[in-house]
């Protein structure tokens, strides 16, 4: 989907269509852009950078408060067209995915068609525009979806992989990032292609294990499949502050917060979790992780908060400044599925 | 430092330390050995501050000293080189390590920042055979989880008492627990019972060196580290500060159903079926009847097995279901004819055991799935 959060924001306020709108996670707080409008983009706002500088760039910037069930009913809304088409639908966020539509239940022989009927009924029942990329595999149909933006539509035949493949610079890849990236370029590998021609070694070196993978990637190799049922494997949420706390009940509060906020997404998902986990980013930037797992699985608000919270005597915080707090669940359960993943567990407890 | 060393004998210690230096990169000093010539041998050791080996080699040593170099490239050149004298000595800030016409230059860190590691007292020292250990640290190092879960600490609990000693092991699902006895007067034992939870690497460690060691093994308990000395080699542990789980609680007693299979048998039916089991569950489930024990499995995906194997069953019919991969653990590292299964319901816990197993009592137990 297109600047997904931002274009539902103009969809449903007329006010907003035409001009640059940010959506924020907390406008007060040190907050991030969670997703810029194409009018915002023009100015260089970009999702994820911090909104002091969003507000630099574009002084005009209207910031709008995210309002993630509106976000969510649209979102529904996409995936129930997907799956009209194919059963075949890997989500990797609330408005993208990866759709395997070699067999379609529209019987339609060719990618770009499928795309372009899709697109269209996404705009009819929702309003929203989305991009759509057609390639032989994820990784190539993942670049192709961002080529071209918004309402775009980038096809990659086969036989025109090669060419595109020269056109890419390595961090064009997913999974590529800037630093990724510029330890490749201090290597001389500018483009994917010049993976090719570059010693294992000095590969091995500036991406370690990856090495095998990209040199797979730069030859259009990728072979993994379209996994519907990809299971979740955490949730959490963390909040920077744009005030260092000190005060370690001002700390608890929030960590007891974020884990009940953590317990309502399970309550949501119908899971169950075993291990939660805080995270604590000193005001030097040093950050560290706490966890605590104990069985049976719950979802149960006060346990999991009483947790989280106990987890805070095994840090510094507030004897050290805290720049950041964060609290998430792990080793999920899902009570409803036949078995859980490693069976149940032996009853030390008695 | 300037010295000369046969490729074999570094390599062969060389190779020990592979698995204990640190691979995450955290720390880059940890990544290294640290050599120390001296006399007439080449001390080496290497750590990732939670498991520590010290060793050594013969080696000729013009001038001693002591320098560090990256465990894992160390190797690899040492590995490559032909059957020859190798000779490493410091050069201008790096250090040289050649051989016939090979020459190089290796990148050195400074040997300061190499970590001190605990010394063993020399008393208070345990003998334990080494048959024992290997087979004990065999039979329980797989149960241990892999996962940092806290609940199910990453180690196994060692426990010493007058007349045995026992390993046990669980993630949580499963667990193992040997027991050997022992010859009252052949340990230093000052209390009734010793407990203690070692790490899971220095279990994985302390296997592959009693691979190589002949002889038995001394150990000790320090004050925050365990020792064992093996053939010259001395591995240092941290130990796990922690409870472990009531790993007696969960050991079920008085179950009244039993079933005794061939062991080969079992493991070839377990190994089948298990092809067509749920991919995730891995769940094959032994429906025990009159005379018969019949294994099945099914997957979404692929269909479904099963295979009956003929025992000696009259009670009840019962069907409890496992993940295949904890009984084929179990079925890997038995090694007697026979091996029973005792249960209660298919809710409850069960327990495998080897039949006739020489000189030592090993239980395994199982938390069924839900069927």
């Amino acid at each position: 989907m297109d600047a997904f959060y931002a274009s539902v924001e103009q969809r449903d306020k007329p006010a907003l269509r035409g001009k640059p709108v940010a959506v924020f996670g907390d406008p007060d707080k040190r907050g991030v852009v969670a997703a810029a409008s194409y009018e915002a983009r023009a100015f260089g706002v970009r999702s994820a950078i911090p909104m002091a500088r969003a507000v630099r760039l574009c002084p005009d910037l209207i910031i709008v408060r995210p309002d993630f069930a509106r976000y969510r009913t649209a979102s529904q809304a996409v995936f129930a067209i997907f799956r009209v088409v194919t059963p075949l639908v890997e989500p990797l966020s609330l408005d993208e995915a990866y759709l395997d539509v070699t067999e379609n239940s529209w019987g339609e022989p060719l990618g770009r068609v499928v795309a372009e009927r899709l697109k269209a009924e996404i705009r009819k029942s929702t309003g929203l525009t989305a991009s759509a990329g057609v390639a032989p595999n994820k990784f190539l149909a993942k670049i192709a979806s961002a080529w071209k933006k918004p309402d775009g539509l980038t096809v990659i035949a086969p036989a025109r992989v090669e060419m595109f493949l020269q056109k890419l610079p390595v961090d064009a890849l997913w999974g590529v990032g800037p630093v990724t990236a510029s330890r490749l370029r201090e290597r001389g590998i500018e483009r994917l292609v010049d993976i090719r021609a570059a010693d294992t070694e000095v590969l091995r070196e500036a991406v370690g294990s990856s090495a095998d993978w990209l040199r797979r990637l730069a030859d259009g190799i990728d072979d993994r499949r379209v996994e519907p049922n990809r299971e979740v494997k955490s949730s959490g949420t963390e909040n920077t502050y744009s005030q260092d706390l000190t005060d370690i009940y001002e700390i608890r509060a929030e960590i007891d917060e974020m884990a009940r906020s953590a317990a309502a997404w399970l309550e949501r998902k119908e899971l169950l979790c075993r291990t939660v986990t805080i995270k604590v980013r000193y005001n030097d930037f040093t950050t560290i992780t706490r966890s605590h797992s104990k069985a049976p699985a719950t979802r149960n608000a006060e346990e999991i908060a009483a947790r989280a919270v106990s987890l805070l005597e095994r840090t510094d915080a507030a004897t050290r400044p805290v720049r950041l707090l964060g609290v998430s669940v792990h080793n999920l359960e899902d009570p409803a599925a036949p078995f859980s993943p490693e069976g149940p567990v032996l009853p030390f407890d008695p | 430092m300037e010295l000369v060393v046969r490729k074999t004998d570094l390599l062969r210690e060389l190779q020990l330390f592979q698995g204990i230096v640190e691979r995450k990169n955290t720390i880059p000093i940890l990544a290294n050995v640290l050599l120390e010539a001296n006399g007439a041998e080449v001390k080496m050791l290497a750590t990732d501050l939670e498991v520590g080996l010290r060793s050594k080699c013969t080696a000729t040593v013009s001038k001693g000293g002591s320098l560090t170099l990256p465990a894992k490239k160390l190797y690899e050149i040492i590995k490559a080189l032909p059957e020859t004298d190798v000779r490493i000595e410091e050069d201008k800030g790096g250090v040289k390590v050649a051989a016939d016409r090979f020459d190089s230059r290796m990148q050195t860190l400074p040997r300061e920042d190499f970590p001190t590691l605990p010394e063993a007292s020399g008393s208070y020292s345990v003998t334990l055979s080494r048959d024992v250990l290997r087979q004990m640290v065999s039979k329980t190092q797989f149960a241990i989880t892999g996962e940092d879960t806290r609940y199910f600490l990453n180690g196994a609990l060692f426990i010493q008492r007058p007349e045995s000693m026992s390993l046990v092991s669980t993630d949580g699902h499963r667990l193992a627990l040997i027991t050997v006895s022992r010859e009252k007067g052949n340990n230093k034992l000052k209390v009734d019972e010793d407990r203690v939870i070692l790490p899971r690497k220095t279990l994985l460690e302390l296997g592959r060196l009693l691979a190589e060691t002949d002889g038995d093994i001394q150990y000790e308990r320090g004050e925050n580290h365990l020792f064992f000395e093996l053939g010259g080699r001395l591995l240092i542990s941290r130990m796990i500060d922690g409870q472990f789980p009531a790993f007696e609680r969960v050991i079920p007693k008085g179950h009244d159903k039993r079933v005794e299979f061939d062991r080969d048998r079992l493991t070839s039916a377990v190994k089948r079926v298990a092809l067509l089991s749920n991919e995730r569950s891995r769940a094959v489930k032994f429906q025990m009847d009159n005379g018969k024990v019949e294994i099945a499995s099914s997957s979404p995906e692929f269909g479904e097995a099963k295979e009956i194997l003929m025992v000696d069953y009259a009670a009840a019919p019962v069907t409890i279901c496992f993940n295949a991969q904890y009984v084929l653990d179990f079925l890997g590292v038995v090694e007697t004819d026979t091996v029973s299964l005792e249960f209660k319901d298919e809710m409850s816990q069960a327990v495998l055991k080897p039949i006739g197993a020489d000189g030592y009592d090993y239980t395994y137990v199982i938390m069924p799935m839900r069927i």
